[in-house]
């Protein structure tokens, strides 16, 4: 094993024993079972995500306050859609070129439901099908930034990526 | 006070949800209402959770109400997307 992939390890360790603490307290008990568990998970998820995609932290918590942002906006807007009398939607779609690897793409889409007015529904060839709730509101203009954001996340560099 | 904020917090979080609701129940097709779904409950559980988090006695029950949260974020943002990608399928016949 490389330098790399000792660090790697490393990261998934702290984090898995980060997750079985929260999740079942420092109890001696707690803490014997988790001496099996968090092994067994930190396999797992080495296997499942090998560490080849970095996941750059700081960029992920940087992007958090814009996240918490959005998913208000996006939550306000479509409670107000809901409850006022009129119900003003537009509903339509927009296909997106995105250029992100597989992984990336999925989380661009969970990130798109939780943001105002998109939605994102699979992929056509390279292009994200997003549907909108109100295709007047501009809320596929956020898309691009959204992008730019998860492949600073996964890649470390953001600039290569644009709209 | 920190009931008091336990009582706004969760107030506004319920409001998220009966208005998640209202969204499901209203809106005409079944992407409109993952719209709904997903962004609505997000913040209703959200402020719960941030509600709840000012009864907690310890820190790490402030971070497994987040963590919780987050799962939660992860699961709406993936059941969202699967349900939206059958859904055109189906409606395109394919």
């Amino acid at each position: 094993m490389d330098r790399q992939a000792w660090t790697t390890l490393f990261h998934r360790l702290l984090f898995t024993s980060a997750v079985w603490i929260v999740l079942s307290g420092t109890d001696a008990k707690a803490l014997a079972v988790g001496a099996f568990a968090v092994p067994a998970a930190t396999w797992l998820s080495l296997r499942l995500l090998p560490g080849r995609d970095r996941l750059v932290l700081w960029r992920f918590l940087r992007h958090f306050p814009s996240f918490v942002g959005g998913s208000l906006q996006g939550g306000v807007d479509v409670a107000r859609r809901a409850i006022s009398p009129g119900m003003p939607l537009l509903p339509g779609w927009v296909e997106v070129p995105v250029r992100l690897p597989d992984g990336g793409r999925v989380a661009l889409g969970a990130e798109l439901s939780l943001m105002p007015g998109t939605l994102a529904a699979g992929v056509r060839g390279d292009r994200l099908l997003v549907h909108l709730l109100d295709t007047d509101a501009g809320f596929e203009n956020a898309i691009p930034r959204e992008e730019a954001a998860i492949a600073a996340m996964i890649l470390g560099t953001g600039k290569e990526v644009g709209p | 006070m920190n009931d008091l904020a336990t009582y706004a917090f969760t107030s506004i979080g319920l409001f998220f949800f009966v208005a998640g609701s209202v969204g499901f129940l209203r809106f005409p097709d079944v992407f409109s209402r993952l719209h709904a779904l997903t962004k609505a409950d997000n913040l209703g559980l959200g402020f719960i959770a941030l509600g709840i988090a000012f009864q907690a006695e310890s820190w790490r029950l402030v971070a497994l109400l987040f963590l919780i949260w987050g799962l939660m974020l992860l699961a709406a943002g993936t059941m969202s997307q699967l349900i939206a990608r059958d859904a055109l399928r189906e409606r395109d016949g394919r």
